[in-house]
């Protein structure tokens, strides 16, 4: 009997090779995509399930509310750390952690040049930490003692990569010295292994913390006070079982109640101190995570929901072209009855049919997925080499996926092809009889029809979520930020007095060569993802003003190397020191002053005691990415808080001028390590994700428009298949070729105008909360519409006239006589 | 073996009501070759569609080898029928997937024979039809004759107790009928209970009773 099927299903399959191909190449393309999401949605929700103590790992983090809202922070002024770690008896473990991204130099034992030198790579980050740490996170150790590894000052754990590039053997390494950002001298107390890939603790080194109380100024480590604050100083701790969690909070609520009162701050603020899960970690955008790739559960939804919408899509195809083919298979069901089959029987065998092609679409799947995951890296952060097809977990998914789709897209055309009745099925002129108007036949017909609607409702919101996020992105690009981002090169230096004191020297090399126009000295780009905030008033004399104002440390030069400009006033004059300051329009505007003339040459407070003269007011521009609005700022020159450089460069042979900024920086601090980049690629970074998320529209938007118009494809073979005959009468009658494809174009284009009508309103709803997240953000206008309607419309034409065009050129002769 | 009571059936039309059959009342005895007679819409392939168990009257009485049809479910229907009943259909209807052998073999397979009785069973029929050479072909390369004695063969491989025919020889060849016809009529000469319907007087003569039906009603029923 299975063998009989078998090979009814292998016919029939064969005998419908068009409609075979399009239901396993569409089955095919839906898994491979679900496959492919399957793979990010896995890899992010395995994110630091590594860790033994997985569901005992808190991290302390602080709510922040006040007038002009909330905030989450991950920083831990010193003494909050310290009270935190006394007051909660459910801690079994406490440490203190501060990230870095130091740079790490093998010295030559002779005092020569370093033999060594290393950037730390960017995916990964180095810790501040204190012994408790490695029990925290239970981190063995391939050398070295885990209890006295981290004690003391000028301690360091290597990963095993680390050891090797330095030493060349993990055992090698210990005992050794490493100089950390040339000013701190490290010994090299343990080993560890390697973090993997899914973890948001992608260890480069870890550091005793002793060596950063030791070097505090050089770390800008903060003052033991309650109102200092940097999302990089945190800390974790390990509860003594998972089910403390709500009892520990409890106690860390009332952590600096009293303390934080007593530092003031602004009007009706509350800071309340929280544990953070650390299953919580990898997913809530709200808090600071060193690696940055924070995924939101909401994101991973969005995405397999997105999957799903694609596979669901390639079974609508395969439910209305086996219900469309259904007539021609009414005599084997006629039959089958009469021989006694049992409507359960027949179901199966229907089943059984849609399993085969299912298992077909599912090799041919996982073939293209395989093929596609390199692409992965347009959409996510998961590598390419990461185990996938080898892992048991994956066909687990897989089978789950094929019975899923099995059921799915076989059930309602079983259903309807063993519901046929072996009278009518039998009769002679089955075809005719079923097609022409039979009640199961409309109701079929509703069916293919809303199916057709749907898949091109998702494909046009697919289309539309394309357009709006293209045309964000180039609105980003296009957009004015109020500096100049293009051809300025920068890098980041130590800010110890040793490094310092070379930098003149550096800067006077840099302005000889050719291609360097200017140089500038800065504490931070116009552009970046810091902020630094101060309390302020103005005038000078009177109360701080009702909210804090931004600053950066710039000198003369930054003005002309990122081309900002004033509205009043001068820029700053070349000074060491803090003597005069440039103001924005958002400040005055925030103060109520309209005419920027009128603050040139008066003095405003900053902090509570530093007054400074006001030179000029400079034009606004986005001190962050566009997601956030403009915030008032100051710019005042201060050499002890320069750490970058940026250089603005002639355009042409981009390659050969970086080279010799290395070259000269190289000359300059022979024991450092230079790491420099475009500016302009710094500012594309800060818009990753909605590349990404441009790019998942695109991708996926185009895989759904493939789909739709292969079921259309197949729909109108059928609907050309089945009017053979009156399309041969009208032709004899006198028709035009181009009415006839008309006629058979205009049933299609109709279901897709019902679609737009339907897709619209969700795109639409979607993209504008999209939208809304960014600050500035271009308008979804009629014409994002008009264009998307367009497109889906003409494509939709473009699939149906193959086939119509076919059936209208056919000879009309031949259609009538084969009747 | 048969035996209907008052058999109707009736198509509603909104409140109007169109009969196809009424107060049908006759017996088949076991070992019969009954012909149904009649013009075209006067009833008859549904009353054979009724004995066939495919449909249902809407009233009267059918009891088949003393069994009450009438009060039986689908799935009971179903039963008595793949194990008692053989068809015999005008267009052959074979599965055109499936070629000539595997076509006989289908009732078997719904009957659950062992596979190699299934083979035997087969052979049989090809062997008596004289087809053995054709059991690889397709229903799409052999002519409506030869189709019609797979048609046949099929039907009778599980050896029912009942042979339904409708029009059998409706679409063939006078010769091919004829041939179609001497077969139905060493079928019985078997034993088998053969009922047909045609419209054709010369091939209603192969068999041992005449019922003829007009407008849904019993017309005349004799012996030949």
């Amino acid at each position: 009997m299975f063998q009989n099927n078998l090979k009814i299903v292998w016919r029939t399959l064969r005998k419908n090779s068009t409609y075979s191909l399009i239901n396993v190449v569409g089955l095919a393309i839906g898994m491979a995509a679900v496959l492919l999401i399957y793979r990010i949605v896995d890899f992010e929700l395995g994110f630091n399930k590594n860790f033994e103590n997985y569901d005992r790992i808190v991290r302390v983090v602080r709510h922040d509310r006040n007038a002009e809202g909330e905030n989450w922070t991950t920083c831990m002024p010193l003494p909050a750390a310290n009270a935190v770690e006394q007051a909660v008896p459910q801690f079994e473990e406490f440490s203190r952690s501060r990230d870095a991204w130091p740079t790490l130099t093998v010295p030559d034992p002779n005092g020569g040049a370093p033999l060594k030198k290393f950037n730390q790579p960017d995916d990964m980050v180095s810790f501040f930490v204190e012994p408790a740490y490695l029990k925290i996170f239970k981190l063995k150790l391939l050398e070295g003692d885990p209890n006295t590894a981290l004690r003391d000052n000028g301690s360091v754990i290597l990963t095993k990569k680390w050891a090797e590039k330095c030493f060349g053997d993990a055992h090698a390494a210990m005992s050794q010295t490493v100089i950390m950002d040339n000013l701190v001298t490290l010994t090299v107390r343990g080993v560890m292994a390697e973090m993997p890939a899914n973890c948001d603790f992608p260890i480069g080194c870890l550091i005793s913390y002793a060596t950063l109380e030791a070097n505090s100024r050089n770390y800008f480590y903060g003052e033991d006070n309650w109102g200092a604050c940097s999302s990089n100083n945190q800390a974790f701790a390990l509860l003594k079982s998972a089910d403390q969690l709500t009892a520990a909070n409890e106690v860390v609520r009332t952590v600096g109640e009293k303390e934080y009162k007593m530092e003031g701050g602004l009007e009706n603020e509350q800071k309340v101190h929280e544990l953070q899960p650390l299953s919580d970690l990898h997913y809530n955008a709200e808090l600071y995570n060193p690696t940055g790739r924070i995924v939101t559960k909401n994101r991973l939804r969005i995405l397999s929901f997105i999957g799903l919408l694609v596979l669901a899509m390639a079974c609508f195809n395969f439910i209305n072209l086996s219900t469309a083919q259904a007539t021609q298979r009414a005599k084997e069901v006629g039959v089958r009855k009469t021989l006694g089959v049992s409507k359960g029987q027949l179901i199966g065998q229907f089943m059984g049919e849609t399993a085969t092609v299912t298992v077909i679409s599912v090799l041919l799947g996982l073939t293209l997925a395989v093929l596609c995951l390199p692409l992965l890296k347009l959409i996510s952060d998961v590598p390419a080499d990461a185990p996938f097809v080898m892992l048991l977990q994956t066909w687990g998914f897989i089978a789950a996926m094929a019975v899923a789709v099995t059921l799915l897209a076989g059930f309602y055309p079983s259903i309807v092809l063993a519901g046929f009745d072996p009278i009518e099925a039998l009769k002679t002129n089955t075809m005719s009889r079923l097609t022409a108007g039979s009640f199961l036949m409309k109701k079929q017909g509703l069916v293919r029809e809303g199916l057709v609607v749907l898949q091109f409702a998702i494909a046009s919101a697919f289309i539309v979520g394309t357009i709006v996020t293209l045309s964000q992105l180039e609105y980003i690009r296009q957009k004015d930020l109020g500096f100049d981002k293009n051809l300025v090169y920068s890098f980041n230096f130590n800010s110890d007095s040793a490094s310092m004191a070379k930098m003149p020297v550096l800067r006077q090399q840099l302005l000889q060569l050719p291609a360097v126009e200017s140089v500038s000295l800065c504490s931070d780009q116009p552009s970046s993802g810091n902020t630094w905030a101060n309390n302020f008033a103005f005038p000078a004399s009177g109360e701080d003003a009702p909210f804090n104002v931004s600053l950066k440390y710039a000198d003369a030069s930054y003005q002309k190397t990122y081309g900002l400009r004033l509205v009043a006033g001068k820029w700053l004059e070349p000074s060491d020191t803090l003597k005069e300051v440039v103001v924005n329009q958002t400040l005055l505007r925030k103060l109520g002053i309209s005419n920027p003339d009128e603050v040139v040459g008066q003095e405003l407070r900053i902090g509570s005691r530093r007054k400074v003269r006001i030179s000029g007011v400079v034009e606004d521009f986005h001190s962050h990415s566009i997601h956030q609005p403009l915030e008032p700022m100051l710019i005042g020159s201060r050499k002890i808080y320069y750490n970058w450089a940026g250089i603005k460069i002639k355009p042409d042979n981009l390659a050969a001028t970086t080279a010799a900024i290395q070259k000269a920086y190289d000359e300059v601090y022979p024991e450092q390590v230079f790491s420099g980049s475009f500016f302009d690629e710094t500012i594309a970074q800060f818009y990753e994700d909605e590349k990404r998320f441009s790019n998942t529209c695109k991708g996926f938007g185009l895989l759904a428009v493939f789909i739709a118009c292969l079921g259309l494809f197949g729909l109108s073979i059928h609907a050309a298949s089945r009017r053979t005959k009156e399309i041969g009468v009208r032709k004899v009658l006198g028709a035009s070729i181009s009415s006839i494809t008309g006629l058979l174009a205009r049933d299609f284009l109709k279901l897709v105008l019902i679609s737009l009508v339907v897709g619209f309103p969700i795109a639409w709803y979607f993209m504008d909360k999209w939208l809304a997240d960014f600050t500035f953000h271009v308008d979804m206008n009629w014409a994002v519409f008009a264009i998307a309607g367009f497109a889906a419309m003409a494509v939709a034409f473009l699939t149906i006239s193959f086939q119509s065009v076919k059936a209208a050129l056919a000879n009309p002769v031949k259609s009538l006589r084969s009747e | 073996m048969i035996i209907l009571k008052d058999i109707e059936r009736y198509y509603s039309n909104g409140a109007q009501r169109t009969w196809v059959l009424r107060k049908i009342n006759f017996t088949v005895k076991k070992g019969e070759f009954v012909t149904i007679m009649g013009p075209s819409g006067s009833g008859k392939s549904t009353l054979l569609n009724i004995i066939g168990m495919l449909d249902k009257p809407d009233s009267g009485e059918y009891f088949f080898l003393d069994e009450p049809v009438h009060n039986f479910n689908e799935k009971r229907r179903t039963e008595l029928h793949k194990h008692t009943i053989g068809f015999v259909f005008q267009a052959y209807h074979l599965i055109d997937e499936l070629n000539v052998y595997e076509n006989i073999e289908m009732p078997l397979l719904y009957r659950g024979v062992s596979k190699s009785e299934r083979q035997s069973m087969v052979a049989d029929m090809l062997d008596r039809f004289n087809i053995v050479g054709k059991k690889d072909l397709f229903p799409s390369q052999l002519s409506g004759g030869q189709q019609q004695l797979v048609g046949i063969a099929r039907a009778i491989v599980a050896k029912p107790k009942l042979l339904l025919a409708d029009e059998p020889t409706g679409n063939l060849h006078t010769s091919q009928g004829e041939m179609t016809m001497d077969l139905l009529r060493t079928l019985h000469g078997e034993g088998m209970t053969v009922i047909q319907v045609t419209h054709n007087e010369k091939f209603a003569a192969y068999g041992t009773r005449v019922i003829q039906i007009e407008d849904g009603f019993v017309r005349s029923d004799s012996n030949v």
